[in-house]
């Protein structure tokens, strides 16, 4: 291989010395020449004048000739470095081949380690660490409404206006509010989306893929415009790029097509795939009373989220001096667009991270082990190569070599495992995660695996190789490479590791333990309504068409009719509101003979409800009696079923039944009075982990004055049924056919994978992080059972003796079990004090467990010994298994 | 231009000189004059830069040893690739040589 000879390398023991060579080259030729003319007898000074003569300028000459031989120098240094180093990887590969078993152990461990970082990093890449796809996003902001201890809450058309127009921060501003809209042109189908005030597409900038975006210009003029996301116009529209200019049929109204917004925009994929105008009359303008409206705004250059605060209260404090009614106990709340959009995902994240970084250094402890064992044994070529002048740091660079090509070989494994895992992570992940679809072997990605891979070959090599330089040349080949005192130490760093791994195992395994209590609770939370054999779906009425609530009530009352009659139905009924499904309005509640006050009375969720909706969903009635046909009826007196906790709130301590109150009323400071004919039990409307709030049900016949258009004229149906409730989704589909067929019925979900869908995240985080307990675990008992395992081989012939001189086979078993408890109880000791501290940074992700919870721990314990003492079953028994002749007699 | 015609020159004559076997400075410089007979003077001033280049390209290699009048002396050796670039220089300083020698004896002006 090598061009350079290996003499060259000792040429120089102590160095070269350039200079010195000229110096005593030209001597030599200097007085050669002089000795040659005193022979022929010149006198000696002549003769030296002569001989210097040719040489000119003899201290140039020596400089130029310097340079020349000190550049030479630094090349073959250059040479030999690089030679050094070919050569030490020859050696490293040929050593893997030596032993491979070995090799395929620990490189299989090295790649599933790097291979799941590298898949949980590259999602923590797409969904937290990229810049959200729009310019400046980090000067996008939420201005909330603040209402008594709800910090996010939707604000008025008048805080909008006012905000925009006296706030001193902003480049623009918008005011959005979720929309659903029917499709029709085909089959008819329901699509999410938003109306949007134009200032949206100045706050979040990013360029249309096609078309343009709408301005104030064009809502000015009233006329009907949308803008297609683009998930919708390549599914629905088969990504016709003769769209713009064209007309689309939503709510039955013709919309012009103006843009189609790019796929970055889309970071959830229920991003709303439809925008169309928001614009505000005068009157809106003057309320600020109504709160649904979110508000976005983009700061201007160098603003801070602090002086947005600070600016936008001086606006608020104006509006309650002018509005002091609607304002009471309210306030506003700037926050940044990137915490409200990812900052949820932040903690698990950083845990799922953390976690298979632990199990990564629990498989590098092993890797570590099985190197130093196998440096034990490869002492004697290692004494030798320091004997015959490999320095220590040779050494040091060998051995790192060796573990540098594991690390590199088993990464580059690591990195092909992390491309099938990924698309399952993208799978099988939460749908509410945003981007989570990006993710993929960026070149980012890449360049952590690079980096994880090297500081694993350099971690894993580095107590090994330290060792071996260490070592005692004499002491080592004396003892012919069998064990010398100093391998007592080695015993004692080999078990350290293994102590460390244990601990952060533990860590591991309580952690999901923390999570797997937390699903367990969750599971059993009382939900206050029934999940098994019921099927929901939503059905909107375009007010285009149904523009009186006498039609709305009509057309979902036929449909009803027509679902009663599906055989196996057993009850339906519809609500404007179910629970599991995001939104919902809510709104102040007068109880009558107190005075009322926005900032103080109740203000329950409220939800237009057809009879048989409470049985159909399966929610207890408390008191009283709940909603009848008759209350349906034209003329039937107004009357309201509310749920417990309102009663407590509006009634503590008294019965309500009989009591009246008021709420959405047609004229602020007119009461409609209603009378409680009932209370039910409290439902978990927002999920198992979520507490119950206060509902009002009100008879669907009887809408507070605009409701349709608040709740944009939808119902969901509740259908329950003793067999499978999805096999009824047709049947609930052609009976809205019946009554018209060009209405989509959308949402259709049983409530049993409405509930899978809403527990989703927790689930998946447990289950992953139960992985990668369950991984670490195992990996910590390979590394026990590497350690007992050594500890045997070592002491064969001392277990030979002590068997030949009388021991019985339980001492000696003991013995053994005796050194792996010790180990596991110190391992499993700092881990269960360390899982104390570390378990902190779950608390948010956990739902009523504590992070001090005593089964997670028992659990953490319980696993690791559990495992150990199979770790240790084997090597034990074969202990016991020594014959004492043979290993007397093997030398 | 002249002076890496000049440097060229001396250094294929000492790789020509190396090709007989190892020699130091002094005898090479020494060499070269007997072979031209005496015509050329080399020299140390241009001898020595010039031994230094080659063995900075590789062509040859130096290691210390002892003289015929048992002075320490460094000793030049033609390497592999040094033999090789003789063969390759040689010829082409031969023909241009040879050139020079048929222009400068000319003895009509060219027609043109």
């Amino acid at each position: 291989m090598s061009a350079t000879p290996l003499w060259r390398r000792y040429l120089r023991f102590w160095g070269s010395d350039p200079a010195a060579d000229v110096d005593d080259e030209f001597a030599f030729h200097v007085e050669t020449r002089i000795d040659e003319l005193v022979a022929q007898g010149v006198e000696p000074k002549a003769a030296r004048d002569e001989a210097l003569r040719g040489f000119g300028n003899i201290q140039q000459v020596k400089a130029i000739c310097r340079v020349l031989a000190e550049e030479r120098e630094r090349a073959m240094r250059r040479t030999q470095w690089w030679a050094g180093w070919r050569q030490d990887l020859r050696f490293a590969i040929r050593q893997l081949f030596v032993s491979r078993v070995l090799t395929v152990v620990l490189m299989v461990t090295i790649a599933l380690g790097i291979g799941a970082t590298v898949a949980i990093f590259s999602v923590l890449n797409v969904v937290l660490l990229r810049p959200l796809p729009f310019s400046d996003s980090d000067r996008v902001v939420f201005v909330y409404e603040t209402w008594r201890q709800f910090r996010q809450g939707n604000a008025s058309v008048g805080h909008f206006h006012d905000w925009t127009e006296q706030g001193e921060v902003f480049d623009a501003t918008s005011a959005f509010t979720r929309a659903t809209y029917n499709l029709s042109d085909g089959e008819p189908e329901r699509v999410s989306g938003a109306r949007v005030t134009p200032g949206y597409f100045q706050v979040i900038q990013i360029q249309p893929v096609l078309g343009r975006y709408f301005t104030q210009a064009d809502v000015e003029h009233g006329r009907r415009l949308v803008v297609l996301g683009h998930g919708l116009w390549q599914r629905r529209f088969a990504a016709d790029r003769s769209l713009v200019g064209r007309t689309i049929r939503l709510n039955g109204e013709a919309h012009t097509v103006v843009g189609v917004s790019p796929p970055e925009s889309d970071l959830l994929r229920t991003a709303p795939q439809l925008l169309t105008p928001l614009v505000f009359s005068p009157q809106e303008r003057a309320n600020y009373g109504m709160h649904s409206f979110t508000v976005i705004g983009k700061l201007k250059a160098g603003i801070t989220k602090e002086a947005a605060q600070a600016d936008m209260e001086r606006v608020t404090r104006g509006i309650a001096q002018r509005e002091p009614r609607s304002m009471e106990g309210r306030s506003v709340n700037v926050q940044s667009y990137e915490d409200i959009m990812l900052g949820g995902h932040r903690a698990p994240g950083y845990v799922m991270l953390t976690s298979v970084v632990i199990v990564l250094l629990i498989g590098c402890a092993n890797v570590t082990n099985l190197l130093l064992a196998r440096a034990t044994a490869r002492r004697r070529e290692i004494a030798i190569r320091a004997a015959v002048g490999g320095g220590r740091w040779r050494i040091v660079r060998q051995l790192l070599t060796e573990s540098l090509v594991l690390s590199i070989v088993g990464g580059t494994a690591g990195v092909g495992l992390a491309y099938i895992g990924i698309p399952l992570l993208v799978r099988y992940g939460p749908r509410n995660v945003p981007r989570l679809d990006d993710a993929a072997l960026h070149p980012e990605v890449l360049l952590f695996a690079l980096g994880i891979t090297l500081l694993t070959g350099i971690v894993v090599g580095l107590a090994p190789a330290i060792r071996a330089a260490r070592e005692n040349l004499v002491t080592t080949l004396r003892a012919g490479g069998r064990r010398s005192l100093a391998a007592v130490g080695r015993d004692r760093l080999r078990g350290g590791l293994v102590i460390g791994e244990i601990a952060i195992a533990v860590v591991l395994v309580v952690s999901a333990g923390l999570f797997i209590r937390s699903a367990l609770l969750l599971q059993r939370v009382p939900l206050g309504f029934v999940v098994d054999g019921v099927l929901t779906a939503r059905l909107a009425l375009p007010p285009e068409r149904y523009s009186s609530d006498e039609s709305v009530s009509d057309a979902f009352r036929r449909v009803l009719e027509y679902t009663r009659g599906v055989p196996g139905v057993q009850r339906a009924g519809a609500s404007t509101g179910i629970p599991l499904t995001p939104g919902g309005l809510d709104a102040g509640v007068q109880v009558e003979g107190k005075p009322f006050s926005p900032g103080t009375s109740p203000s329950p969720v409220i939800r237009l409800i057809t009879e048989d909706y409470i049985e159909s969903i399966g929610v207890t009635l408390v008191r009283g009696r709940t909603m009848r046909a008759s209350d349906m009826a034209d003329g039937a007196p107004s009357v309201v079923v509310i749920n417990e906790r309102l009663a407590a709130l509006a009634w503590p301590g008294e019965d309500a039944i009989g009591k009246r109150l008021s709420t959405w009323t047609r004229e602020v400071d007119i009461p409609e009075w209603r009378e409680v004919v009932g209370v039910v039990g409290d439902v978990r409307s927002f999920g198992p982990d979520t507490p119950p709030v206060p509902e009002l049900f009100l008879p669907y016949t009887q809408p507070p004055a605009l409701a349709w258009r608040a709740f944009q004229g939808s119902m969901a149906f509740v259908v329950r049924t003793a067999d499978d409730p999805g096999a009824l989704a047709s049947s609930l589909r052609s009976a809205v056919r019946e009554v018209d067929a060009s209405l989509p019925l959308y949402n259709v979900v049983t409530m049993e994978e409405a509930l899978q869908a809403d527990v989703a995240a927790a689930r998946f985080s447990t289950w992953l992080l139960s992985l990668l307990a369950a991984t670490g675990l195992m990996l910590a008992a390979v590394g026990i059972y590497g350690v007992i395992a050594y500890f045997v081989t070592q002491r064969t012939s001392e277990i030979g003796l002590r068997l030949a001189l009388g021991a019985t086979p339980r001492s000696v078993l003991m013995m053994v079990v005796r050194h792996g408890a010790t180990l596991t109880v110190a391992g499993a000791g700092i881990g269960l004090i360390a899982a104390v501290l570390a378990t902190r940074m779950l608390t948010t992700m956990l739902f009523e467990v504590s992070t001090t919870d005593p089964p997670a721990y028992a659990m953490g314990a319980a696993g690791i010994i559990a495992v150990a003492l199979l770790a240790c079953a084997a090597p034990a028994l074969r202990a016991v298994r020594v014959n004492p002749m043979q290993s007397l007699a093997e030398p | 231009m002249e002076k890496e015609l000049l440097h060229g020159t001396l250094e294929v004559l000492i790789l020509k000189t190396l090709s007989w076997g190892p020699m130091h400075g002094f005898g090479i410089g020494r060499w070269i004059e007997q072979l031209s007979g005496n015509e050329l003077r080399i020299e140390e001033g241009s001898l020595y830069p010039a031994l230094y280049r080659v063995e900075k390209k590789g062509w040859v290699e130096a290691s210390w040893g002892v003289s015929d009048n048992q002075r320490r002396a460094k000793f030049y050796k033609l390497t592999a690739e040094g033999r090789r670039q003789l063969h390759k220089n040689a010829d082409t300083w031969s023909s241009f040589a040879h050139a020079v020698a048929r222009v400068l004896s000319a003895k009509q002006q060219p027609v043109s």
